[in-house]
């Protein structure tokens, strides 16, 4: 049932041009980010780390998280619009389901733009004449975590979004949080604020230091956000009058 | 206009637009003023520090102040084709005026509401000598027309698209080119190249002297030229993207 809820989730979206702000956004710090790299490498001298954060830093911070807040709001607008919900509810399947399913849509979103802004990273690297070799290894676990921090973001927005109807609203929350997030990062408790989550997981700010650390408690942190919020809103979906 | 003025005010009553971007501003001041005032050096350069870290924060700030007052305004039309029936009982173009001027009034409040506590924050910190009074007003000046030129922008797109998403992201990218473009001052090209980018090409005060190996021992803060070109430009941006918008609404269907 959850894969036929998907399909109708991609049903919906389909013609709906939202999806290449994903794409296009990460060009933007791709190629300014190389070049700010470029006219900084008397400074920046660990090459693709040190690219990797002229990449990532604002994109985690202010970017992404407001772009995943407009994604969440869009996708649960479709239903908050011309009564909507009152068809989705009425389907043999579980509010949990709904909630899990519109989640998953976005998540994907997420994915691709992780996958998105490690191959241009990787591109510009090349582009820019980088001697050692990318690593690859770390490329895919910060797009991996980079993933899954965003989702708890996610799930914090859409969560939100059951209750707002609105864009301006939800988003500001996620701009916020991006900010907030910048905060708690400072303060070293970027691995249990759920904003701070995808930087944290992406390593924007000083990857080699972070990765070091390991990765166990953010995985968990991130796990139990997931899950601790996809109940919470199955349960207002539940008794809320949608 | 004034009853279109005064009917934009009654629908947006309990709508908590203007109370957002309130909190938006106070996010926008306690982000820009927040930081380590017991050094010297910002003591002593307190009032030219703000001048020049302040247009990076408006570049954050203002441009999602925008995005969200004038979506918030736009979508109550959008919502059971409300627009529809407005454009029987007003001219379009009163309709376009209307609301862009209820905004504008709402963000540059905002506007001159976080340069007042610049102001107020600097004389309580106790920065040395008074507020330069004159490079001040010019710095709400280049704040404020920036300002304008991207909320012409947003709102016509917020009046042209009933998917609010689309002003959105599009809003956001700009965002993120324009703050992006203030980090490379050695391609000035790129920050002219968007609205968004203009509160770093109307910058006017730089930091020199500064070294890896001295720091702010041989810092100091100067007023470069006024940009006056480049802010006849953007005044010029702004007429165009307001006549273009105010055309394109006038034809669109409804």
């Amino acid at each position: 049932m959850l894969l036929k809820l998907l399909k109708a989730e991609r049903m919906k979206l389909k013609r709906s041009p939202v999806w290449l702000a994903f794409l296009i956004m990460p060009v933007i710090p791709a190629l300014l980010g190389t070049l700010n790299y470029l006219n900084n490498l008397d400074l920046l001298k660990s090459e693709w780390y040190s690219m990797w954060t002229q990449h990532t830093l604002f994109t985690c911070y202010f970017f992404l998280p407001v772009m995943i807040g407009v994604y969440c709001a869009y996708i649960m607008r479709l239903e908050h619009s011309n009564h909507n919900w009152n068809k989705t509810l009425t389907m043999p399947v579980s509010r949990a389901e709904v909630f899990i399913s519109k989640m998953l849509t976005v998540s994907f979103m997420v994915f691709v733009s992780e996958i998105w802004i490690g191959v241009l990273f990787v591109v510009s690297g090349k582009i820019v004449g980088i001697a050692s070799a990318p690593p690859y290894t770390d490329i895919a676990v910060w797009c991996i975590f980079g993933t899954l921090g965003g989702i708890v973001i996610a799930a914090v927005q859409l969560f939100l979004s059951i209750y707002v109807k609105s864009f301006a609203l939800p988003v500001g929350i996620a701009f916020a949080g991006g900010l907030s997030g910048l905060l708690f990062l400072a303060k070293n408790l970027g691995h249990i604020w759920p904003y701070s989550l995808m930087a944290y997981g992406m390593n924007s700010n000083a990857p080699q230091e972070l990765m070091e650390s390991g990765y166990g408690t953010f995985v968990a942190v991130c796990v139990v956000y997931i899950a601790a919020v996809t109940v919470m809103g199955s349960m207002v979906m539940n008794k809320k009058d949608m | 206009m004034i009853r279109l003025l005064k009917c934009e005010y009654k629908k947006t009553r309990g709508r908590w637009i203007f109370v957002m971007a309130l909190v938006i501003t106070a996010a926008q001041i306690a982000w820009g003023l927040y930081g380590d005032y017991d050094s010297e050096f910002i003591i002593k350069n307190g009032w030219m520090s703000f001048l020049y870290q302040l247009p990076l924060v408006n570049a954050i700030f203002l441009p999602l102040l925008s995005i969200i007052v004038s979506s918030r305004l736009c979508d109550i039309e959008h919502k059971g084709a409300m627009m529809k029936q407005l454009a029987v009982v007003a001219d379009r173009w009163r309709i376009y005026d209307a609301k862009l001027i209820y905004g504008l009034a709402i963000v540059l409040f905002c506007n001159i509401l976080s340069w007042s506590a610049s102001v107020i924050c600097g004389y309580a910190v106790g920065f040395e000598g008074d507020v330069p009074i004159r490079l001040y007003l010019i710095y709400l000046l280049f704040t404020a027309v920036p300002t304008i030129a991207v909320y012409i922008f947003q709102h016509t797109l917020s009046l042209l698209f009933k998917n609010q998403a689309v002003t959105f992201f599009t809003g956001i990218i700009g965002a993120f080119c324009g703050l992006f473009s203030m980090f490379l001052p050695q391609l000035p090209f790129l920050r002219r190249m968007f609205i968004w980018g203009y509160y770093g090409v109307l910058q006017f005060v730089g930091m020199f002297g500064w070294t890896k190996e001295t720091r702010y021992a041989s810092a100091y803060f100067d007023v470069m030229d006024f940009n006056w070109i480049f802010f006849g430009v953007l005044i010029l941006i702004c007429i165009m993207t307001y006549i273009i918008g105010k055309l394109l609404f006038c034809r669109k269907e409804v």
